[in-house]
């Protein structure tokens, strides 16, 4: 590509972010974050030079455009395929039996779970805080104070959502902003607030926010009914049988309607069931966690990137 | 002898040698460092054209960051964005311990056939 050398900060970021067109947006913000934190350094490092002057020699010292953009998408395939365990390998074909109760050794299933009960708590937070930010600082708009207030509120409601990222990357693996958004080149105060009410990615961020309310309750009542069904049913029949041998004392013991499944066959049935119901619950939790992955990143990275 | 060649040498040799550079310079020092600070440190000890250009380290950085082998923090900065500084951790100094010794090795084993002490 021949493309003139960029002469100041901003058009450098221009055509890094035009090389890594197509990249995953989360790792074209971190790449974006790491040269503005490099360029401004080196910047401020030589007073006595104009930005013109100094950004003519980051191509032999940070490297063009080009090559920053072909570093990040090969070093950090290359530096993660040498840290990350080689992946298990398995010499025979795994029979759906054995695929189907894999599941237990996933990690990525227990998180998920967990990440799923955590929303309940997690999307009344956000809900609250989107409705309440909307609506004091539009109600206030009228009155010169609306406007600060929003500015706070929008800027919180960045950091909350790179919070959700880092949680929805250590959770399902899937790959999330490590940075901030980029502010963008410098602009006046009433320009920047344009650009945040212009971004779409203000907007989809609250919409997440007030859909996880919603979804933190679905969520919230999958995980656990799943679970204490799961459990239920397998610790009943287990606890009924230590109580038959007088370990609970005077307990009254376990009836289970229809009557048949107070009995030997009907137990076995019981504990079936419910390692059943667990395994289907932790696949139901994996798939979730890939999918609500997938949904964060189309609000809270991709628009307007 | 032809220039590209050579680029291309050096750029297959910087697969994982960059990784080991920056846990070395992490492991010998006891501040925290930040990415400009360990580019320009790297510039210094270099001798004529650089090894890598400096922008490769950061996405190395932030790969050895999430692998658990360095940690950081975020300290506001007046000339531009927030810094993110590094530190190494345990882990960082078992793996470059390890990685050390992988070097060692193939330094001695190829220089061994470059120098011509073996036949």
């Amino acid at each position: 590509m021949t493309r003139p050398a960029p002469r100041s900060i901003d058009e450098y970021l221009r055509q890094l972010r035009e090389s890594l067109a197509g990249e995953d947006p989360s790792l074209i913000q971190d790449a974006l974050y790491d040269a503005e934190e490099y360029l401004r350094a080196e910047v401020a490092a030589n007073p006595g030079k104009s930005e013109a002057d100094v950004l003519e020699l980051i191509a032999s010292t940070y490297g063009a455009p080009d090559e920053v953009a072909a570093a990040y998408r090969d070093t950090e395939a290359k530096v993660k395929a040498a840290l990350a365990p080689p992946p298990p390998r398995r010499d025979t074909p795994a029979s759906p039996a054995v695929k189907f109760f894999d599941v237990f050794s996933d990690w990525r299933a227990y998180t998920s779970l967990f990440y799923m009960m955590l929303t309940l708590a997690t999307g009344t937070l956000y809900f609250t805080f989107a409705i309440t930010g909307i609506s004091v600082s539009a109600s206030l708009a009228i009155v010169i104070i609306g406007i600060p207030l929003l500015v706070v509120f929008i800027g919180m409601a960045r950091v909350m959502a790179l919070a959700e990222g880092r949680l929805i990357e250590a959770i399902t693996g899937e790959r999330m902003p490590r940075r901030p958004v980029h502010p963008g080149p410098p602009a006046g105060f009433m320009a920047r607030i344009g650009d945040m009410l212009g971004d779409p990615r203000t907007w989809t961020t609250l919409a997440y926010f007030v859909l996880m309310m919603p979804i933190g309750i679905v969520y919230f009542v999958m995980a656990t009914s799943g679970l204490a069904i799961g459990i239920g049913l397998i610790a009943g029949p287990v606890l009924e049988v230590f109580r038959r041998f007088g370990a609970f004392g005077s307990w009254p013991h376990l009836t289970l309607e229809p009557t048949w499944l107070t009995s030997p066959i009907g137990f076995v049935f019981c504990v079936a069931a419910g390692v059943l119901i667990l395994t289907v619950t932790l696949h139901v939790a994996r798939g979730v966690g890939r999918l609500h992955a997938r949904f964060a990143k189309a609000l809270l990275v991709t628009p307007g990137s | 002898m032809d220039d590209s060649q050579a680029k291309k040498f050096q750029k297959e040799l910087n697969g994982g040698l960059v990784s080991l550079v920056l846990l070395a310079v992490l492991a010998r020092t006891d501040e925290d460092l930040y990415g400009y600070e360990i580019a320009k440190r790297l510039q210094r000890a270099n001798e004529g054209e650089a090894l890598f250009k400096e922008g490769t380290i950061y996405p190395v950085l932030r790969a050895l960051s999430a692998g658990g082998y360095l940690t950081s923090r975020i300290v506001p900065s007046y000339s531009g964005p927030p810094r993110r500084y590094y530190r190494i951790t345990d882990e960082g100094r078992a793996l470059l311990a390890q990685w050390s010794g992988i070097w060692r090795q193939t330094r001695n084993f190829v220089d061994r056939f470059i120098e011509g002490t073996e036949p």
